[in-house]
Formats: C-alpha cells, sequence, structure tokens
C-alpha cells in the first residue's frame, strides 16, 4: 500500500473553555487507511474531530497537524472542507427553513468554485442525490424537508451520510456515524459508506461498538482515554474492547 | 411648513379637506421622541422645506413591468399617477383620488378610519391631498389577478410624494392588491414618501395586501394603512421593508363585527444606517374577532429595526384570539432592535400573547454549513433567507412568494 501521509498530528493540546481535552495527542493516517478509535464517554473524541474541522472555541495550544502536507491549522472551516476534510457529527444540528437539497448545492458549488471549476449541472446533481438517497433508504420527501428538523437519530445518520456521499471526501471522520441506527439502517449505511472507499480516501470512525468495525472493516483500532490514544492494535483489539472495556486503560493512566 | 406649492384645479371640497389636514398639522408638527407611538424612530433628519413636488408633465419612462408577475397594473412616477392600465375594468372601478372626491360616495369612506389629529403623517398628507386613488370592488366579485399600485422613482430631485388611496370592497369581494415601492434613479436620491392606506372591508370580503418598499437609501418613507373589517371579513397583510433612510409602516386594523380576522405580517432587512420601523394597532372592537401578527427583522452595520405592537381588546368582548410575535436577528454589534409590544385588554375570554426574541446568527448552524464547504458569507446568506422564507408560508399566492424572494 501507499505510505502517503494524509493527516499527521504531532502532540496536539487543545482546549475548550480553558479546559485542556486533548493532551499530546499522536497519529498519523496515511492514504487508503481506516483508523477505528474507541474511548470512553468524556474522552475528548469530539473534541479531537471539532478541533481537526476548526470550529470555533475549540483553542489548540500546541502541536502541529499536517493535511495533505500543509498547516490544518492554517485553514478556516470552510478551506479544511474543501480541502477534503469531512466530518459526520455526532449530533447534527438542525437548521429549519434549509432543505438538504439546497445546502448539499451550495456546497458542492462552493467547493468547486474555490477548485476554479464551473457550477454543477442541475440534473447531474438531482439525479446524483436521488440515486444515493435510494442506496441509503431516505425518501426523496427527506431531501426537501428542513434539514435534520424533526428527523430521527437514525435519519440525522443517513442524511449525514447522504452528504458524505455526495461531497466524496478525502478524509472522512465518522463521529458515532452507527448511533441512532437499527440493525438493517446500520448495514445500509455501513455498505453505503464501503462504497467510497478507494486508495486514496481515508477514514477516522469513532465508535463505541464493535459491529461497526465488522461492515467497516479497520486497519489500525485506537484506544482514547484521558485526551490522548493509550494503546493501539489491529481489528482485534476492538473484539478484545469489547469483552473487557475500558477498565485497565483508563487505571493504566490516571 | 413650505413645500413649494402644487398645481391642482381649485375645488372646495379639496380646498377644505386641505386646510383642515394644514391645521392639524400645524398643531401637531413633526413627531418627537415624546410621542409614544414615536418613541423610537427620530426624525430630526426630516427637513420637510428640503422637499418639492414634481411637475405633472415630467416624462416618464416607467411602462416597462416591473413586477415578473400578471397584474392590473397602476404607476405612479416620481409621486403623480402616469399610467393607469384598470381604467376600463368593469367590476373593479379605479379612479384618481381626485375625480372621486367630486362624488358623495367616497366621502363616505376618505378620513373616515382614523382621526387625523393623532396622525401627524396622515394631517400632512390631507394638507397636500391631491395624488392616489380610489378603488371599488364590486359586491361578489373575486379578482382573477393582483391590482398593483407601482410607485416608481426615477429623478434625483428631493421630491414629495404625497399619495391617499381609499379602497373598498364590497361584501363578498375578493382582491390581492400589491405596493411596490422602488427608485430607478441615482441611488442617493432623497425623496419622502408619504402614504395613507384606507380599506374598508365588507361582509365576507377578503383583501390580501403585499407591500414592498425598497426605497433608495436616503429616502424617507411614511406610510399609514387602516383597515376597517366588517362581518366574516379578512385583511391579511405583509410587508417587506428594506430600503430608505427611515421608514415606518404602521397597521390600524378594527375588527368591527364578527368573526373578522386579520394576519398583520412583515419582515425588515436593513444595514448601513437605516431605521424601519413596524407599528401595529390591532383593535377587537368586537366578539369572536381573531387577530395574529409575524414580524421578522434582520439588521446589519448600525441599522435600527423598530417594533412596536398593540392589541387592543374592547370591554364587554368574549371570544377572542390575539397573537402576537416578532423575531429579530441582528448581524453586527452596533445593530439595534427596540420593541414596544402592548396588551390593552379589557374583557375576560380572550386568547393572548405576544413575544419577541432577538438574537444573533446560531453559531452551530455556522459551522455546519461551514463544515461542508459553504463560505461564511453564503451561510449567513442561506440562514438569513431561511429565517425570512418562513413568513412566505401563509402566503398563498406562489407568483407573489416568488416575487416577494426576489428583494
Ligand atoms: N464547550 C465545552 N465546555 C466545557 N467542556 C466541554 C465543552 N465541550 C466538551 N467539553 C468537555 O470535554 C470532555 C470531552 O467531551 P467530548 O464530547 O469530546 O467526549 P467524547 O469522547 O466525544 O464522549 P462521548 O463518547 O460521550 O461522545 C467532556 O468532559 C465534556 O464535558
Ligand atoms: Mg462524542
Amino acid at each position: 500500500m501507499d505510505k502517503t501521509p494524509l493527516l499527521e498530528i504531532e502532540d496536539l493540546c487543545a482546549q475548550v473553555d480553558n479546559k485542556e481535552i486533548i493532551k499530546n495527542f499522536n497519529l498519523t493516517i496515511n492514504k487508503g487507511e481506516i483508523h477505528a478509535i474507541m474511548g470512553p464517554n468524556g474522552a475528548g473524541k469530539s473534541t479531537l474531530s471539532y478541533v481537526l474541522c476548526g470550529k470555533d472555541g475549540y483553542e489548540v495550544t500546541s502541536g502541529n497537524i499536517r493535511f495533505k502536507g500543509q498547516n490544518l491549522l492554517d485553514m478556516n472551516v470552510e478551506q479544511r472542507a474543501r480541502a477534503g476534510l469531512f466530518l459526520i457529527m455526532q449530533h447534527p444540528v438542525e437548521i429549519p427553513g434549509v432543505s438538504a437539497t439546497t445546502f448539499l448545492k451550495h456546497a458542492v458549488n462552493d467547493i468547486r468554485k474555490a477548485n476554479n471549476l464551473p457550477e454543477i449541472e442541475t440534473m447531474d446533481f438531482i439525479k446524483d442525490i436521488k440515486n444515493i438517497s435510494r442506496n441509503l433508504n431516505l425518501d426523496n420527501d427527506m431531501l426537501k424537508r428542513s434539514l435534520n428538523v424533526s428527523f430521527s437519530g437514525g435519519e440525522k445518520k443517513r442524511m449525514e451520510a447522504l452528504q458524505m456521499s455526495v461531497l466524496k471526501p478525502c478524509l472522512s471522520i465518522l463521529d458515532e456515524a452507527d448511533s441512532g441506527l437499527d440493525i438493517d439502517a446500520l448495514k445500509t449505511v455501513a455498505k453505503q459508506i464501503n462504497s467510497l472507499k478507494d486508495e486514496h480516501k481515508s477514514m477516522l470512525v469513532i465508535t463505541h461498538f464493535q459491529r461497526l468495525l465488522n461492515y467497516i472493516e479497520p486497519d489500525f483500532v485506537h484506544i482514547f482515554a484521558n485526551g490522548r490514544i493509550v494503546k493501539s492494535g489491529d481489528k482485534n483489539l476492538a473484539i478484545e474492547l469489547e469483552q473487557n472495556g475500558y477498565s485497565q486503560y483508563i487505571k493504566e493512566n490516571a | 411648513m413650505s413645500i413649494s406649492e402644487q398645481h391642482t384645479v381649485l375645488n372646495p371640497i379639496l380646498e377644505t379637506l386641505r386646510q383642515k389636514g394644514n391645521s392639524s398639522f400645524a398643531k401637531q408638527g413633526l413627531p418627537t421622541s415624546k410621542n409614544e407611538s414615536f418613541k423610537y424612530t427620530k426624525f430630526r433628519e426630516l427637513n420637510l422645506d428640503n422637499f418639492v413636488f414634481a411637475k405633472q408633465e415630467h416624462k416618464c419612462c416607467c411602462n416597462e413591468h416591473k413586477l415578473g408577475f400578471d397584474a392590473y397594473e397602476i404607476v405612479f412616477c416620481n409621486g403623480k399617477l402616469c399610467h393607469n392600465h384598470c381604467s376600463g375594468l368593469d367590476k373593479i372601478e379605479v379612479l384618481p383620488l381626485i375625480d372621486a372626491i367630486k362624488d358623495k360616495t367616497s366621502q363616505k369612506y376618505l378620513n373616515k378610519s382614523f382621526d387625523m389629529d393623532n396622525f401627524p403623517f396622515a394631517a400632512l398628507n390631507n394638507a397636500y391631498l391631491e395624488q392616489g386613488l380610489f378603488i371599488r370592488v364590486a359586491k361578489d366579485y373575486v379578482s382573477d389577478k393582483p391590482l398593483a399600485l407601482v410607485y416608481h422613482l426615477v429623478a434625483n430631485e428631493k421630491y414629495f410624494c404625497n399619495i391617499h388611496n381609499v379602497v373598498v370592497l364590497e361584501n363578498n369581494a375578493q382582491l390581492d392588491l400589491v405596493e411596490y415601492y422602488y427608485h430607478a434613479g441615482d441611488i442617493k436620491a432623497e425623496y419622502f414618501n408619504n402614504v395613507v392606506n384606507e380599506f374598508f372591508i365588507s361582509k365576507n370580503a377578503t383583501l390580501n395586501h403585499y407591500k414592498v418598499q425598497n426605497d433608495a437609501f436616503k429616502a424617507f418613507h411614511i406610510a399609514l394603512n387602516v383597515a376597517n373589517v366588517k362581518q366574516n371579513g379578512r385583511y391579511d397583510s405583509f410587508c417587506l421593508q428594506k430600503g430608505a433612510l427611515l421608514a415606518r409602516n404602521e397597521t390600524v386594523v378594527k375588527l368591527l363585527e364578527e368573526k373578522a380576522q386579520t394576519e398583520v405580517n412583515g419582515a425588515y432587512v436593513i444595514n448601513g444606517w437605516a431605521t424601519a420601523d413596524t407599528s401595529t394597532y390591532i383593535e377587537h372592537l368586537h366578539s369572536e374577532t381573531y387577530s395574529n401578527q409575524l414580524v421578522k427583522g434582520v439588521v446589519g452595520d448600525y441599522a435600527k429595526g423598530v417594533f412596536q405592537g398593540k392589541i387592543y381588546i374592547a370591554p364587554d368582548t368574549a371570544k377572542i384570539n390575539g397573537y402576537q410575535l416578532h423575531k429579530a436577528l441582528l448581524l453586527s454589534d452596533d445593530a439595534v432592535v427596540n420593541v414596544k409590544p402592548e396588551l390593552e385588554i379589557f374583557a375576560d375570554d380572550v386568547k393572548c400573547s405576544h413575544g419577541s426574541t432577538c438574537g444573533e446568527i446560531d453559531k452551530e448552524q455556522m459551522f455546519y454549513l461551514r463544515s461542508r464547504g459553504i463560505s461564511e458569507q453564503n451561510a449567513k446568506q442561506i440562514l438569513i433567507t431561511a429565517f425570512i422564507n418562513e413568513l412566505f408560508n401563509k402566503i398563498s399566492n406562489p407568483n407573489i412568494i416568488s416575487w416577494l424572494k426576489s428583494f
């Protein structure tokens, strides 16, 4: 496999509200790799994903992040997205009065504009999202409704997967993409996400359950506790965790 | 007061009306902040001596349609009636007010819906009474298309555009009335639109009133709309205020008889140094009357939004619903919104509420949109549009919705 690094995180420390959450975090993700992060509630997994996306209020106090060889910290939120970073959010935000279709078309065109490409043909765009929503078992009606407003937990996650499929990012962070999905929906969503995989695209999969990793098979599994990775292994580490829990890793670190 | 004299044919009825307006305005003068109903809106920059009337024989160039939808159109240019495409209509009578005044019927309505001693700008309007229309929709007639009054300003003169319309809907009649104020000349034109609209809505009649005020950014725009609603009648209005340095859209609705209803909705989207004032006064004068108001504002730069909403419920009435909601988005640290809701309730069996919210654009929503690659500017615009678009859910005519969305 091509070992070109896509994301390099070095000694990252980050805080929210003057509270240090990420503490000397290190991780390198190469092109085409799938990394899973598992860890107890409140460990800082979502915080890490927001730091990577450049959300206001998530302050990097030291360390470096390079994305495609460039300094990620020099880019604002939309520049990171346009460079190919995407986050499936643990709690997608409700946006009354804005439909998925409208908003995704803006997203596609703003990204194309940044890459000096002409606007997308409306027909092509509509065809694309209709195909994807069929794969995800999402009603066409969902594309017209106010984004995420009164969506069920599972519908929200499928809507996130739809966006990921339309934008085709080179690095996707999945923050509990499986939460709220029923057994069948989990298979559907995982299948759709797998279909996006290729040798240039990487994923960082945050999850509490090994089940998702049966479908989206990770090359590496990391245990995240107290703001850093405390152990790394292959997919068997997830199976072991399922049986023994986090207690030994939290203790080791306390 | 010395707005240079306008030219009109001498008419004793008109003379009397003007004199009355003149003395009423002389008594009141321009409102100051001591006047409760103008508490937040300042008229320091309005100097009446600056204004002149447009000459009648101006060259008008406003034949092209500006609305983008099919309507019966009447065009005013620089405050003077210039194209009346509706003079030959069968069921809708449209007369210049000055001609209608000679007739007894119009005298039954003109100035009958308010006391000008309480409305300084309406008094001023009467002091210079000339321009405007008398419109009457015949009994049982449901208009097939909207009637549009297009107020067009082309020159860079300090024109005083003084308009007074009287609109009468006879029993069971229905009309969509559109008012569109815009400028096509120098964007710095400092004109003054002073408008009075009186609506008389008879039994079972419905008037939908849509207004867009997109005046030049140094212009003044003062409008008083008074609607008198009879049994089972309905006055629904939507006003978008976008332009002018100082704009006030005041709406008074008198629900006179059983099952009279009104929706008074609006939006103001302003920036620069503009002030936009939306004032409403809903009078529930009879049992079983219903009113609902939703007004939204988007205020940027140093601009100021004003919302004053009063609901009055008369003694010895029952089964009344009166709701009012105002929501504003502030786009900058220097933007201001002043809100004064008032409920005057003199009855028991009443469901009444008012509310007002004022905030910034939601940061979580901004982050979500930007994290998908949308620029900050576009993300803001998407959220503002969504905020305003909620108001259009209640409008049934799709042509009018797309017209309103085009601003
Ligand atoms: N804005 C904030 N202000 C203060 N503390 C915060 C803020 N955001 C997050 N935290 C705290 O940071 C810690 C890490 O939160 P985070 O959401 O990253 O955890 P997580 O690992 O994603 O947990 P979970 O598995 O429950 O999703 C928590 O203790 C949380 O309360
Ligand atoms: Mg989390």
